[in-house]
Formats: structure tokens, sequence, C-alpha cells
């Protein structure tokens, strides 16, 4: 998981919980504690799915990175409706890290994800499709190829399908391989195109 | 001053890219190496730098803004970067310089244009 990274958590020495763990007290610490306490509210909010609207907020102006990632398992651990739309707003943030965080949350959701994955795959904002492309890399979910065929099928922007053509060089099957090489005809003019849709038949026709 | 003597580290998380650039700037006579995200990136850079980095942006662990501004903190032969992004928007042009690249270039990339811009930075016959 891209956003954990045990290096950058110590949990020791002042990262002690000092004040109150109910549900009011964790918000309280949520905004205004020092960064370790921070990161103790946000894991501990994440058994309050009606704390789920602060979290939200505290993301948004959250500028450390290990609680933003605290932040971020909170809403994965929670897996509601409300954590998803949360998640699938900050895609369109103007920041690569919170873009990438939110990629990296979504991908353990695969359930709370599938019931989201069509509209996130035809949204107009075609950053959007590509990242909803990126949350299927290790999307735990039987429907991946459908959805990568559907997009290489439909798609018209070429980044999008280039997107999905480098996961289908990993996780395509022998029922990729026609509308892979339809997807050739339909960018005629593109090198980085054609490369990829070798790359990935020559491993899906090599086994 | 040749493209032979010259080492391009192309840092994406995406496989078909960083083989397709390799395949590019090598063909050309470049010596490529490949990194999947900023992290990896900066542990080869700074064991031994680079000429010229072809930097994507959104990567898992650090990005590519991180990965240069990184790199540009440190005591070390620096180098030319393009950042390659699928992202048109101005305030993602923007942020790129800020974080120290030379040039922005827009996916899917031209073989022509790549090695049109290599050279050109890298200051080798193009």
């Amino acid at each position: 998981m891209g956003f954990v990274k045990s290096d950058q958590h110590d949990f020791s020495g002042d990262d002690q919980r000092k004040s109150s763990r109910d549900m009011p007290g964790l918000l309280r610490t949520l905004s205004t504690g020092n960064v370790a306490e921070r990161r103790w509210a946000a894991r501990d909010l994440a058994q309050y799915p009606q704390a789920i609207t602060e979290l939200l907020a505290q993301l948004r102006l959250e500028q450390d990175r290990t609680v933003r990632e605290a932040l971020f398992v909170a809403l994965t651990q929670s897996g509601c409706p409300e954590a998803v739309e949360g998640l699938i707003s900050c895609l369109r943030s103007e920041e690569a890290n919170v873009r990438n965080d939110a990629i990296e949350a979504m991908k353990l959701m695969p359930d709370a994800v599938a019931s989201v994955m069509h509209s996130l795959l035809h949204d107009p904002d075609p950053d959007i499709r590509i990242f909803a492309v990126n949350i299927l890399e290790s999307l735990r979910h039987p429907m991946v190829e459908s959805w990568l065929l559907d997009v290489i099928e439909h798609e018209e922007h070429v980044n999008v399908c280039a997107t999905a053509v480098d996961l289908l060089t990993e996780v395509g099957s022998s029922a990729a391989e026609l509308p892979l090489q339809a997807l050739r005809r339909k960018f005629p003019d593109e090198p980085f195109m054609h490369f990829a849709i070798e790359v990935a038949l020559t491993r899906i026709q090599g086994g | 001053m040749n493209a032979g003597s010259k080492r391009i580290l192309v840092v994406d998380d995406a496989a078909t890219v960083r083989m397709y650039h390799r395949q590019i700037l090598q063909q050309a006579g470049f010596l490529v190496d490949e990194a999947v995200n900023g992290i990896e990136a900066l542990e080869k850079a700074l064991n031994s730098p680079y000429d010229l980095y072809l930097v994507d942006i959104n990567m898992p662990l650090l990005n590519g803004y991180e990965f240069l501004v990184d790199l540009r903190s440190r005591d070390i032969k620096q180098a030319p970067a393009i950042m390659i992004s699928t992202e048109a928007e101005q305030h993602d042009r923007a942020r790129a310089f800020e974080s120290g690249a030379n040039f922005y270039m827009l996916k899917p990339i031209k073989p022509a244009d790549l090695l049109k811009y290599s050279s050109l930075l890298l200051g080798v016959g193009g």
C-alpha cells in the first residue's frame, strides 16, 4: 500500500494518548493537536462512521503527510458511501499527493469502489478516468478485466486508453486480444499506443 | 560530446512507458536506467548522478514533484529534468517548473520529440 510508510510512523515517546478518546474529544484533538496527536485521533476516529465529514474536512486542511495517511486509512476502514465520495473528491485535488493517496486508499476498498467504478470511468474529466484505471491496478475484484476492456473499446482519450493497456499487460487474458488489435486502428498515428499494444499482446499470447 | 556518454534516468510507475522511453533513447545511443517511483529514483541519483531525468508526475510513494524538489536540494551534480505528464493544466506546468523541471512534455510522447528535447537539454546533436 503506497501511502503507509513505516519509517514515518513513530508512535513512541511523546506520541501518547493524553486526551479524551470519545468522539468529541478525538475530533477536538484532530483539529487542534500536534502531529502525533492528530495522527492518533485520525486512527481512533476510524471506529466512528459518523465522523466521516470531519475526517474529510481535516483531509482538505492537513499539511502533514503522516496524518494525511492516517486519515486515508480511517476512511478506507470505514468503507461507507460517504467515505468513497470523499475519496473521489480527493481525486480532483490539485495536490498530487492527495490524488495519489486517494488512489492507493481506493485500491483497498474493492466492493465500495466497484459500485462507483462505472461512473468514474465515464467521468467528463480524462484525468479522473485515468485515476480510475490506476485504482484498478491492484483492486481485487473479478470485474477488473471487463472494466479495462470496456475502456479500450469505448474510450476516445489516448492517455486513458494507454493507461488501460499498460494494466492489461499485467492482468489481461486472451479475451483482450481482439479489443487490443482493434485499438490499434483507433489510434493509427500514436507510436506509443502501438508499442504498448504490442507489449500487451506479446505478454498475453506468451502466457 | 556524444549521446553514448550521456546517462538518462527514466522515472515512471508505468512499465510500458519506461520500456518505450528506454527503447527510443537507447536506439539513439544514450545510456538509460529506470526507476519506478521517486524514492528509487532518488536512491539511484544519489548513488550516481545522471545527465538527464525524465520524470512522471503521478507516482506512488514519492511523486515527480517531490523527487525533483529533493534532488535539487542535494549537494550533487545537478542535471536537467523533463517532467512528463498526462495533465495539461497550467497549474501542473507551473508546479513542475517550481519543483525544478527544465521542460514539460505531455504524454503520449512522439519519439522524435523525445529525442529532440533530450538532445537539446543535454547539449548533444539530436
